[in-house]
């Protein structure tokens, strides 16, 4: 798997649960979407007709990226429309969109980002954080260029909407990436050559003595048996007594995690016959660490 | 029936569930826009149960909550959540929440919770 593969995976998926929300809002009102990679230079908006409306997350944390998505003035008041349960196609208006309209389509697209968002984490294996939620309003392709300065991995993914263009940009950071390939790595998807050139075109760091200072730092260390992925109402409604299956066989080795990192894998062994311990069969590999 | 407060940032979302709430028979008594108003009217108007956003400016849903609950440990608080706010749905029935409704929802949604909360 290239790094461009990892970003349209991850960029598939979001649009795929932005779309599905979308179909909860606006029931077929939703056409099919296309994904596709941006170049250096090009802007991810381009052949996007405007005036539009926008919203922009950025993921929190020590990472730096986010998802924007954007739909046209027209495509606003008509999903909004929809969300009020009228006509879509019924509807005319101002250039602008009325308050309420603007305050539809604005929550549609805070709950669309908290669904690209949880679909990124559900990627990732780990739960994404994003800021709240910034509403923009974009005359031109060319308003929103300061969000993408610089930015490592885009994607620029296609969706039609009551009839109306709309897109969605993500902004992806090295990180991201680094952790979706390791993960296909570890389930033998990644061959030599693509493992190369992933841990070159992100400029893989080669392992470095730790200084003294860092030696003494406290890491969280703690051993993974398995997950399970339930709905909320099932979790809260867990009596005393109740049994939840996790993903692993008993024989299966378990996951050790550094700081939230996936570190290594091992065994559970008894030591002294009382306490719990694991032996660690395999250290993954550091280079693609992130 | 019962006296209920809307709290939601989004002024759609406070008219959309204000207008399921009047069609099931609720009085909506009081709307509000974000935690420190939430806190305020739930003060003033003392209603029997509360609808409450999780992600909202000056103070957050979970904050107005446990505020609520240090206030009266019997109110009634329903909270509205998106997709992805597992961890923060969780704490909120820890806080006291007594059901919570993920968004985006239909109106029944939001009134059996109602009455499944008065009940």
């Amino acid at each position: 798997m290239t790094p461009e593969d990892a970003l349209l995976k991850l960029a598939d998926s979001s649009i795929s649960a932005v779309a599905e929300l979308l179909e909860m809002l606006c029931p077929g009102q939703v056409g099919p979407h296309q994904v596709a990679p941006v170049q250096a230079g090009q802007n991810p908006l381009e052949s996007m007709p405007m005036p539009a409306v926008a919203t922009n997350v950025a993921f929190s944390g020590n990472v730096t990226g986010g998802n924007l998505f954007a739909i046209t003035v027209e495509g606003g008041r008509r999903l909004a429309a929809a969300m009020m349960g009228a006509e879509p196609e019924s509807v005319e208006g101002e250039v602008e969109l009325s308050e309420l309209e603007l305050s539809a389509v604005n929550e549609a697209m805070n709950q669309m980002m908290a669904s690209a968002a949880n679909a990124t984490s559900a990627v990732l294996g780990y739960e994404v954080d994003i800021t709240p939620p910034e509403q923009l309003s974009l005359a031109s392709v060319a308003d929103a260029e300061a969000l993408w300065e610089g930015a490592a991995y885009m994607s620029s993914s296609s969706l039609v909407v009551c009839g109306e263009p709309c897109r969605l940009v993500q902004l992806v950071p090295q990180a991201f990436i680094i952790r979706m390939t390791r993960a296909l790595d570890e389930l033998g998807a990644v061959s030599p050559t693509d493992a190369e050139s992933v841990a070159g075109g992100l400029g893989a760091r080669a392992p470095v003595a730790l200084t003294d200072s860092i030696r003494g730092v406290s890491v969280r260390v703690w051993a993974e048996l398995g997950r399970a992925r339930m709905p909320m109402g099932d979790v809260v409604g867990l009596p005393a007594g109740a049994v939840v299956e996790l993903d692993r066989a008993a024989d299966d080795p378990v996951d050790v995690y550094v700081n939230g990192m996936r570190f290594a894998h091992g065994r559970l062994v008894l030591v002294d016959g009382s306490e719990w311990a694991v032996h660690i069969d395999a250290v993954l590999d550091a280079a693609t660490t992130p | 029936m019962a006296r209920v407060l809307v709290v939601d940032d989004a002024m759609f979302m406070r008219k959309m569930v204000s207008d399921a709430l009047t069609k099931g028979g609720h009085e909506v008594v009081g709307e509000a826009q974000n935690g420190i108003e939430a806190v305020k009217f739930f003060q003033e108007l003392k209603p029997e149960l509360t609808t409450l956003d999780i992600t909202m400016p000056e103070k957050d849903g979970l904050e107005a909550l446990k505020e609520i609950m240090a206030l009266d440990p019997s109110a009634k608080v329903i909270m509205c959540s998106a997709l992805g706010q597992e961890s923060k749905v969780l704490e909120s029935i820890k806080a006291g929440a007594k059901d919570f409704v993920v968004k985006p929802f239909q109106p029944d949604r939001v009134i059996d919770a109602v009455a499944k909360a008065v009940g």
